[in-house]
């Protein structure tokens, strides 16, 4: 099909209005609908050519159909091209696998280099010095597994039997997939935004940001104005030099609001990305804008996360409270025939309670009896009295409360066995009343003190060298591990400024990083979206003290 | 008269350089991704070796949740026919695993003789639950087990059988098949196609 018959046929049929002659109108028509719609064939559109390369599904709505030698064929969801060439359309690699980029800007280019070409971004497996495709040539590529050279394609490439107005619709998106400008990116300067909710913990707030401007002054320390891009003899390499600049998003008002106050902030402020940030009772109304914008949301401290891996742009140290609930709930079905009920205590509003329905779920599932209580209101010893009247032997309590609260409990309730949120507690500064300490059994989502010790001399001695006041380690190392891993990941994408793009190569390149200040490891893929997936059941070894001994090996639930 | 039989002699030789398949091309040999490629087209040609394997006394976990040893689990007296997956691969490795689930199709009645083993290279997202979930999607026989286990254990799998490459996204598509316990392995690097293995099982039965 010529490109010329290529529009958006989809988007309906103008006609022409009464004033506009004859001639405009009819080269309108002629430009607006395919020859195919007006035989009653499906109109070709990018917006159908969107459905097939992301989901998988043909316009008709049955799922794409995919075959590989061998007669191992791919259907839906498997079959579609944002699978293996990502939903940037700039390819991926897998061990010595790689998959080359498919969008138009690369297919339909003289194969020249980008020495020849100064704004064409290197990504792997981009073969520079071929033939540029045409629309007749891709078809064939697609139907038949023959490159423009004649020459066959990957064993992984399948082929596909598309009718002229689907693989016209698909070469249309192809054409539009990752063009144009891209926010928050200039010749000079990469935007990046942080979000911080009203009701996050003031502390943490200052702690986090101190160590965000720093990260992003001492980035800018070696800028010496816009440079020429960097040059070696097989291309340009990158410019070497870009400003960061910092947007701090503070959020006010009811979290209804929130949305729309980020939105209007995108809009005034562009930003390419946004790193790390810090959220209280609920993260959900900022996680719906990024999946909303397509803005990369990446690593913000955040203890009660949204869990929805579908998503894209929201990625996720850990599920938090969530996995907390996960490792209690494990340790109880392990719990033995003594146990016969459990009683989870939580201040309403705060992430716990998201915790405590996340594993009464789970004990439902069991057959185990669950009671969740909310902390009442007024003086809180007493409040937590009457959370916990009538507990005792054969019952597991489970604590999900802030430092405030573990100081005031009364007297633990005897013989039954406590766990409790090591996220909410504090970990190992968990102010626990004596009597309780030697009961309780502590989530621990992080790798154990002594065991990452070495590893967190290298945010501590940054803090340090750079006078930031630790005021809240986990959350400082948090948000230096998310500028690291942004900057990182920046330095391999090369000019590649693209949204999806650099959540792609997050994902592709986490699970290499060795030192991970609190986490023993990280790790994502397509569809993972929390990249710290287990942790430990903990106790106090001493009465006074922080040292922690496990109850079990790193458990990944 | 030497100068023009020069000539001749490199215009034969571009003209044999025009007949060899692309990636002898000089064009190609200036790429600095010409070794990607080459690597694409040597992956449909598979090759195979032999090998001993020592075992690592490990636990794993089965898709069931039952935690198993791999040494007992492999030495059942059946034929094994064993590979390394992670369920969120998106390239390599439902390509690999399809290639399983046809050769299972093509054994018919004769599957249940042998003992297919899927490993997971990612075991903390490939909970026993996903990997039964993934074994559903290809319909895995009941003589098709998927892994997972500790890390340490998926590492210490991998590395008794030389496909640790340090990181899941380094992986590569290898399969492996034995006669029965106490023979020796025979390795599959590249992408063997169902009636390849078909093939290299039956042979090597018949020779046990």
């Amino acid at each position: 099909m010529p490109a010329a018959a290529i529009g958006r046929g989809g988007a309906g049929r103008p006609g022409p209005s009464p004033g506009a002659r004859a001639g405009w109108a009819l080269a309108l028509l002629a430009a607006l609908l395919p020859p195919a719609a007006a035989a009653g064939a499906p109109p070709v559109s990018a917006g159908a050519g969107e459905r097939l390369y992301r989901l998988g599904l043909l316009p008709s709505g049955r799922p794409l159909r995919g075959e590989r030698e061998g007669g191992a064929g791919v259907d839906g969801p498997d079959a579609a091209c944002a699978t293996c060439h990502r939903r940037s359309g700039l390819g991926s690699w897998e061990g010595q696998t790689v998959i080359p980029p498919i969008i138009g800007r690369y297919l339909f280019r003289p194969g020249a280099r980008n020495v020849e070409d100064v704004n064409l971004p290197h990504v792997q497996g981009y073969v520079p010095h071929r033939e540029p495709y045409t629309d007749a040539s891709l078809a064939r590529a697609i139907r038949e597994g023959r490159d423009r050279e004649g020459r066959r394609l990957g064993i992984l490439m399948p082929r596909y039997r598309l009718d002229a107005a689907t693989m016209a619709s698909l070469i249309a998106y192809l054409k539009r997939l990752t063009v144009g400008p891209v926010p928050g990116v200039t010749s000079d300067t990469l935007h990046f935004a942080t979000v911080v909710t009203p009701d996050a913990d003031p502390v943490a707030r200052r702690g986090m940001l101190d160590v965000l401007e720093q990260f992003f002054a001492d980035k800018n320390g070696g800028y010496r104005g816009e440079s020429p891009p960097l040059r070696s003899p097989r291309g340009v390499m990158y410019r070497v030099n870009r400003k960061w600049q910092l947007h701090v998003w503070v959020l006010s008002g009811p979290p209804e609001t929130w949305e729309r106050q980020l939105l209007d902030r995108l809009a005034r402020e562009p930003v390419f990305a946004v790193v790390s940030g810090i959220g209280g009772a609920t993260w959900a109304p900022v996680h719906r804008f990024c999946e909303h914008a397509a803005v990369p949301c990446l690593l913000p401290n955040v203890d009660l996360p949204v869990v929805a891996e579908q998503d894209f742009y929201p990625i996720y140290f850990s599920k938090g409270v969530l996995l907390e609930a996960q490792l209690v709930a494990r340790q109880l079905q392990a719990g033995g025939p003594a146990l016969r009920r459990v009683v989870q205590v939580f201040r309403k509003g705060d992430v716990g309670e998201g915790a405590a329905r996340a594993l009464q779920a789970q004990l439902a599932a069991t057959g185990l009896e669950g009671v969740a209580r909310a902390v009442g209101s007024g003086p809180a010893g007493p409040a937590l009295a009457a959370a916990l009247a009538g507990t005792g032997a054969g019952d597991a309590v489970v604590l999900w409360l802030r430092p405030g609260d573990l100081k005031a409990l009364p007297a633990p309730p005897p013989g039954s066995a406590v766990y409790l949120s090591g996220l909410m507690g504090k970990l190992e500064e968990a102010p626990l009343p004596a009597a309780w300490r030697g009961i309780a059994r502590m989530t621990y989502p992080f790798d154990l003190p002594e065991q990452r010790r070495v590893r967190m001399n290298f945010p501590l001695g940054w803090f340090s060298v750079q006078h930031i006041p630790v005021v809240d380690e986990r959350v400082q190392t948090d948000t230096y591990l998310a500028c690291v891993i942004l900057s990182e990941t920046l330095g391999h994408m090369l000019d590649s400024f693209v949204r999806d793009y650099l959540v792609e190569r997050v994902e592709a390149m986490l699970s290499h990083r060795l030192v991970n200040g609190y986490y023993p490891r990280l790790g994502l893929a397509p569809g993972q979206r929390f990249a710290s997936k287990g942790g430990y059941v903990v106790h106090f070894a001493q009465p006074t003290g922080a040292r922690l001994l496990p109850d079990t090996g790193w458990v990944a639930p | 008269m030497r100068a023009p039989r020069k000539i001749a002699a490199a215009l034969a030789a571009a003209g044999l350089l025009a007949s060899l398949p692309a990636q002898a091309r000089a064009e190609e040999a200036a790429d600095p991704h010409a070794h990607h490629h080459q690597m694409m087209m040597s992956m449909k040609r598979a090759t195979r070796s032999t090998a001993d394997y020592a075992l690592p006394a490990i636990d794993l976990v089965r898709d069931d949740g039952k935690t198993v040893s791999l040494p007992a689990e492999l030495d059942d007296g059946k034929p094994v026919v064993l590979n390394f997956i992670f369920t969120t691969c998106t390239t390599i490795c439902p390509m690999m695993t399809q290639v399983f689930a046809r050769l299972q199709e093509r054994l018919g009645p004769e599957r249940d003789r042998v003992h297919m083993v899927s490993i997971s290279i990612d075991p903390e997202q490939d909970t026993p639950a996903r990997l039964a979930a993934y074994a559903r999607k290809f319909h895995a026989g009941p003589q098709w087990r998927y892994y997972t286990g500790s890390t340490e254990a998926s590492v210490a799998a991998q590395r008794a059988f030389d496909v640790y490459r340090g990181d899941k996204m380094d992986h590569t598509p290898v399969t492996f098949l034995r006669a029965a316990p106490g023979r020796r392995w025979v390795r599959i690097d590249g992408f063997a196609s169902a009636d390849e293995l078909a093939e290299a099982l039956h042979e090597l039965v018949a020779a046990r």
